[in-house]
């Protein structure tokens, strides 16, 4: 088991320099000359070539890519992950800064999301093509459907516009989060849901569970001890990959909500061309997704001996 | 049994949902009453507030509570006295002489003097950085409130002395390390605190020279989403919003308790023609351009009637300058189709669109991916169709600032869409985007550099209006670029925001003599 894990420990470390490889390359490769970009987001439209060259030699930018990447990389090794090139702020700072709110809005959306979607999708295998099943598979691709910016203003609409309860935007109560999460909860739940009732549905065939039928337990045991903790498997994984996508941001939702979390740090410095800033945030959600996914294979080598077996 | 697993279902959702409306249960719209306290919207945060960089996106209508300019505008764009009580020029506009006002206190106590004037147009600030003050050459401190700005050749100083981003800061605004501490000016509400993305919170200068504040304090949320902050208007959340979009300007001015502000700014959206290379190089074929596009319809069914049609004119009226009389372009589809058969574009393969040669009549239109974005994508549509009409093939592409940036270099595009440059104040400082120095330019005319030169460099107002007049009829005759919508700035607020005044200028938000009286 120690070795299962230390091996998985190996991989997320390789994974996490290819992140940055890959986002030092790209943020290079995107046209447009980035000590331009910043002269402009720091002296304004009336620039001379001599202002553009200063950010140039000033910023690094005049040498080579791997020497810029090999330079990022000493520093980030010590913890520190630089200033930004657009307002100087400390990047592990604004990163951390917005961390908490992040991390909220991700728990409650995947909690209210695992909440809709396990249930509905239990009873939708165990009454599979009736009118409920229709029902709630319906309501389902509803939701996957249903653009997160029309729902969360929508929801603003009728919860803080006309029925006046929730504040409409901001970070700070319990009452701040609710939207948001709803928001993103819903439209995460229509997947979880359909993955759900596939996967109890494969469970419910297999020849095990008519075995269990045939020595005559009963169908809650059947349902709660057999198939449901087999069927959880891939949906574990799923909602793994759900949080660390969360923990990454959600632009679109932290926009409408003004939720001030790590996805519209991220998205405004990519357009600010704030290379710094962005292949800071990279890194960090990088290694969060990485140590997210180590953490689902290690429940998942818990729940699933085979897994366990084969690595030993 | 399977009654029992629908009931544990219904558990688990009736659960959810009795924890969203008692959690809802607690909350009650915000109700701190009857005090002076504003909450205003803005789509930004301010991501700075030292002088050696610039105030991006919304953070100059922070900028302009906290920190003053030596030479202020009315609501009008009318020149008055700021922190200078007054200024001259003893040798025509070489130089200037600037009379601060006496005891002004920056709101760290100390006195507001010719160093801070000094400081604030040092070599670290970005205003001496960029283009725009190149010519300063030094300032010279004459006595305790009196400064010398000495020029390398004649400008109307105090217009450029007006921009919102180039304030009077206090020396204390840094430590002696130069790293920078805190935002100290000499403005009507003092800096209180910030909370990244969230809120930037301001508080009255008690020592505020002449007429103090009402307001005790102003609180500027940060709410990106239009959408959001008309909603939170709405719901009372804030008090006042800031850049909303124009489709829902007609149904706020319906509301009762809301009030809609607008007035004509110093802005103009504006087609720039890529004169240097490509099929714009002939000044004909940007004529016919300017005869395809109606600006007036534009406005009225694209911006909602918002604003109004240029028509060409490059300057808004409220400019300074901005002829009243203009030979400007009115909609005249066929006259443009007669231009183009001159100079040899012809239909002749029968498909809508003019060929020459065999070639089709193609134009690579570039808008960008920013702030102005929700105006710009839809005038953009319409000015494809409009030029569709007279038998042109027009390829949009949205694209971000750098990637326009390399297109501009290398000269790959035709036209590009864009608002103001170069405006701050009522002064047409913006001729400069058509000269061939300004690394925006798409122009190449020495006659054109020469007269606007010319203007820029004049302090006689009556010889500067006729040449800026000049300057004018030329861009209207010579299209570097086709202006197409003056624009009109929209501020709404709650109906008990009393006393507000919209100002023509843009970044400014003007909170003098503002109060709330009933907010509930």
């Amino acid at each position: 088991m120690l070795k299962y894990i230390l091996k998985r420990i190996f991989l997320v470390f390789f994974v996490v320099i290819g992140v940055t490889i890959v986002t030092f390359s790209t943020m290079h490769l995107a046209p447009g000359d980035p000590a331009e970009v910043i002269a402009v987001a720091r002296y304004g439209d009336d620039l001379t070539q001599e202002q553009i060259d200063w950010v140039r030699v000033t910023e690094g930018f005049d040498s080579p890519v791997y020497i810029q990447y090999l330079k990022w990389i000493k520093h980030v090794m010590h913890f520190d992950l630089g200033r930004s090139l657009v307002t100087s702020h400390d990047i592990l700072e604004e990163i951390t800064i917005r961390l908490p709110a992040t991390f909220k809005l991700a728990v409650l959306s995947l909690v209210i999301s695992l909440c809709i979607a396990v249930p509905v999708g239990i009873v939708s295998a165990v009454k599979k093509n009736t009118v409920i099943d229709h029902l709630c598979m319906s309501a389902a691709l509803l939701g996957v459907s249903t653009p997160n910016f029309w729902l969360g203003l929508l929801l603003i609409w009728l919860f803080s516009l006309t029925l006046n309860l929730l504040p409409s935007y901001g970070y700070g109560n319990f009452e701040h989060l609710v939207l948001p999460a709803i928001t993103l909860g819903t439209s995460m739940a229509a997947i979880t849901t359909r993955l759900t009732r596939s996967s109890m549905l494969d469970v419910l065939n297999q020849e095990y569970i008519l075995t269990a039928k045939a020595k005559g337990l009963d169908e809650k045991t059947i349902l709660l001890r057999h198939v449901l903790k087999n069927a959880m498997l891939p949906v574990i994984t799923f909602a793994g990959l759900q949080i660390g996508f969360l923990l990454g941001g959600t632009v679109i939702v932290e926009t409408i909500f003004a939720w001030p979390g790590i996805g519209k740090l991220l998205v405004d410095s990519i357009y600010a061309r704030d290379f710094a800033m962005v292949q800071g945030c990279v890194l960090f959600i990088g290694i969060l997704f990485a140590f997210t996914n180590l953490l689902v294979d290690i429940t998942y080598a818990f729940l699933d001996p085979r897994i366990r077996y084969e690595n030993t | 049994m399977n009654n029992k697993s629908n009931y544990s279902t219904f558990l688990i959702i009736s659960g959810i949902i009795a924890t969203v409306i008692l959690t809802a249960g607690c909350t009650t719209p915000q109700e701190d009453s009857a005090t002076n306290e504003l909450i205003v919207a803005i789509s930004t945060d301010v991501n700075n507030w030292h002088l050696d960089k610039f105030p991006g996106g919304d953070a100059r209508f922070v900028w302009s509570q906290v920190y003053e300019t030596l030479v202020r505008l009315d609501t009008d764009l009318n020149i008055m006295p700021g922190l200078a009580e007054s200024w001259e020029t003893p040798d025509d506009g070489k130089t200037w002489i600037f009379h601060l006002k006496e005891s002004v206190y920056f709101h760290d106590g100390t006195p507001l003097d010719a160093n801070a004037v000094v400081f604030s147009y040092s070599d670290e600030s970005y205003v001496k950085k960029m283009g725009a003050l190149r010519s300063l050459d030094h300032i010279e401190t004459i006595d305790k409130n009196t400064v010398k700005f000495v020029l390398n050749r004649p400008m109307p100083l105090p217009f450029y002395l007006t921009h919102v981003a180039w304030p009077i800061m206090s020396p204390n605004c840094i430590d002696e390390n130069g790293d920078f501490v805190a935002p100290i000016g000499t403005g009507p509400f003092k800096f209180e605190k910030q909370t990244p993305d969230q809120e930037i919170v301001l508080t009255r200068n008690e020592e505020y020279r002449g007429d103090e504040p009402v307001l005790e304090s102003i609180t500027f949320k940060v709410i990106p989403e239009a959408s959001t902050r008309v909603m939170a208007l709405e719901t009372k959340e804030v008090d006042m919003i800031i850049k909303l979009p124009e489709y829902e300007v007609s149904r706020l001015e319906n509301e009762l308790d809301i009030n809609v502000y607008r007035k004509l700014t110093t802005f103009t959206d504006f087609l720039q023609f890529n004169c240097n290379n490509g099929v714009f190089n002939d000044k004909e074929i940007r004529k016919a351009v300017a005869y395809s596009i109606n600006t007036e319809q534009m406005l009225n069914t694209v911006l909602e009637g918002i604003g109004i049609p240029a028509k060409g004119r490059p300057l808004s009226p409220v400019m300074m300058y901005s002829k009243p009389e203009l030979d400007l372009y009115e909609y005249d589809v066929e006259k443009a189709r007669e231009i183009l058969s001159e100079v040899g574009w012809q239909d002749s393969d029968n498909d809508g669109i003019l060929d020459k040669n065999g070639q089709p009549l193609k134009v690579k239109f570039i808008v960008g991916k920013d702030a102005w974005s929700s105006r710009h994508v839809p005038m953009a549509e319409a000015i494809q169709g409009a030029l569709q009409n007279a038998g042109m093939d027009v390829d949009i592409q949205i694209l971000e600032s750098g990637a326009i940036t390399k297109l501009e270099n290398e000269g790959q595009f035709d036209m590009i869409l864009r608002s103001g440059y170069f405006v701050w104040g009522p002064y047409p400082r913006h001729f400069f985007i058509h000269q061939s120095s300004c690394p925006y330019s798409h122009y190449n005319n020495t006659e054109y550099d020469k007269l606007a030169n010319a203007a820029d460099s004049t302090a006689d107002s009556e010889k500067q209006q006729h040449l800026y007049y000049d300057l004018q009829d030329m861009v209207l005759e010579e299209l570097p670029a086709f202006y197409l919508v003056h624009e009109e700035k929209i501020i709404v607020a709650n109906t008990y925001v009393k006393g507000y005044r919209i100002t023509a200028e843009d970044p400014w938000l003007n909170l003098d003599g503002v109060y709330l009286e009933g907010k509930q």
